[in-house]
């Protein structure tokens, strides 16, 4: 651990007090936690000490670390992860060949158990792990090394979380997640092509607060962040609801911001925060911007789901509205069967509901 | 006679070795290696053409 607190950096490079808490109440909310831990969350990131972390990339396109580093303008969250310490990082680290791997190795070998990995890419198995050399080290060994003597594994993006791009069919290089490679690891995964960096610095704000990682569901990702399912949170799901799709791009109802369930939209099998935390600082997601979700967090997205731009098949609750429309198209049956459709439309809900 | 290799090269995105060959201080010969490969051209093999360019934007 390093000497300086996170908030006396944080004060030298001009980040007020008011901003700061303003900072600590944010992720409160993305941890959906109570704003009661607020105080907690400032405390711990003023007096904890900063922790080591080193971040490998294995099989992967630095996606993840764009998605950290591609920022408009600072962000106090930016600067929660620039003054971890981040010790090792290819694409961003100045030292390059063996003293690069010296500043890896320091790090595993004097705060063994104490430091946090984070892992970027999936890890070939295929032929002994030779489609991905780093150091003439093998990712697997790599991985083995780093993953299994670190506090805790952080898997970012959906590769390292689940094999992602590499491990769609045929999977060439036989490429797995980091806890297939490296099973004893305490891993936490943050799928997403790429993983929201609003998802990686609640979890460390998370850890730094409180001690331990958050709450995860069984595929290991923290149900701050995957609890939800998209479709529940997306704000043209009204538009599903009333049966109001976009048929063709660019068409009447894509203008008007219709559903794109009819489009390929992946959303009714995808958990993830996207339309709350959104992209981009805030700014916009892909639904939001105007095409389907692809179920970037999903296991094995690539291959499970169908074609991007093929129909889910069946989702439960699709076109009520047309339905209730036929019928009131009658004027004089119009508000009795309004009625009826809708009480219908009540009783489905709650059945399909019930089932989950 | 010298050889040197540098791995990882680092601020680059992905993974690259450089090995060269130096005689009486100047490189006489080098070798670059791209010590990763994941099949991409062959992941992207019989699939809808229209997604495609979200597997290979992910390079």
């Amino acid at each position: 651990m390093q000497d300086e607190s996170l908030f006396s950096d944080l004060s030298k490079r001009g980040i007020s007090r008011r901003n700061f808490l303003t900072f600590c109440s944010t992720m409160a909310a993305t941890l959906g936690l109570q704003s009661t831990v607020v105080p907690q969350i400032a405390e711990a990131l003023e007096k904890k000490q900063k922790p080591y972390v080193v971040w490998l990339e294995f099989q992967d396109c630095a996606g993840d670390s764009e998605s950290i580093l591609r920022s408009t303008k600072p962000t106090i969250a930016q600067l929660v992860l620039d003054v971890i310490s981040l010790e090792y990082h290819e694409t961003i680290m100045a030292p390059s060949g063996k003293n690069a791997e010296k500043s890896l190795n320091d790090v595993v070998k004097n705060h063994k158990g104490k430091y946090i990995a984070i892992v970027e890419g999936s890890i070939p198995m295929k032929d002994g792990g030779v489609y991905c050399c780093i150091g003439g080290k093998t990712a697997i060994d790599m991985a083995k090394e780093v993953c299994g003597n670190a506090l805790a594994t952080i898997a970012v993006g959906s590769c390292a979380s689940y094999g992602g791009v590499a491990a769609a069919a045929p999977n060439p290089t036989g490429a797995v997640s980091v806890k297939q490679a490296v099973p004893n690891a305490t891993v936490i995964n943050l799928p997403g092509c790429p993983m929201n960096s609003e998802n990686l610095t609640a979890t460390v704000v998370h850890y730094l607060t409180f001690g331990a990682l958050p709450q995860c569901d069984k595929e290991g990702r923290p149900l701050f962040a995957y609890g939800k399912r998209i479709h529940d949170n997306c704000e043209r799901r009204t538009h599903f609801d009333a049966g109001q799709f976009v048929r063709k791009w660019g068409d009447d109802g894509h203008r008007k911001g219709w559903c794109l369930y009819e489009m390929g939209c992946k959303g009714p099998q995808s958990y993830m925060n996207c339309p709350t935390i959104r992209w981009n600082e805030g700014t916009s997601w892909p639904v939001m911007a105007g095409h389907g979700c692809i179920a970037c967090g999903q296991p094995q997205s690539w291959d499970a789901l169908g074609s991007m731009y093929t129909r889910l098949p069946n989702v439960p609750g699709s076109g009520y509205q047309t339905t209730a429309d036929k019928i009131g198209l009658g004027v004089a049956a119009a508000a009795a069967a309004g009625v009826a459709v809708h009480a219908a439309i009540r009783s489905s809900k709650s059945k399909s509901e019930d089932k989950k | 006679m010298a050889k040197i290799a540098i791995d990882p090269l680092t601020r680059i995105e992905g993974h690259l070795r450089i090995e060269a060959q130096i005689e009486g201080g100047k490189v006489v010969d080098a070798w670059s290696s791209s010590t990763m490969w994941r099949g991409i051209e062959l992941i992207v093999k019989n699939r809808d053409p229209r997604e495609v360019w979200a597997l290979l934007s992910r390079i």
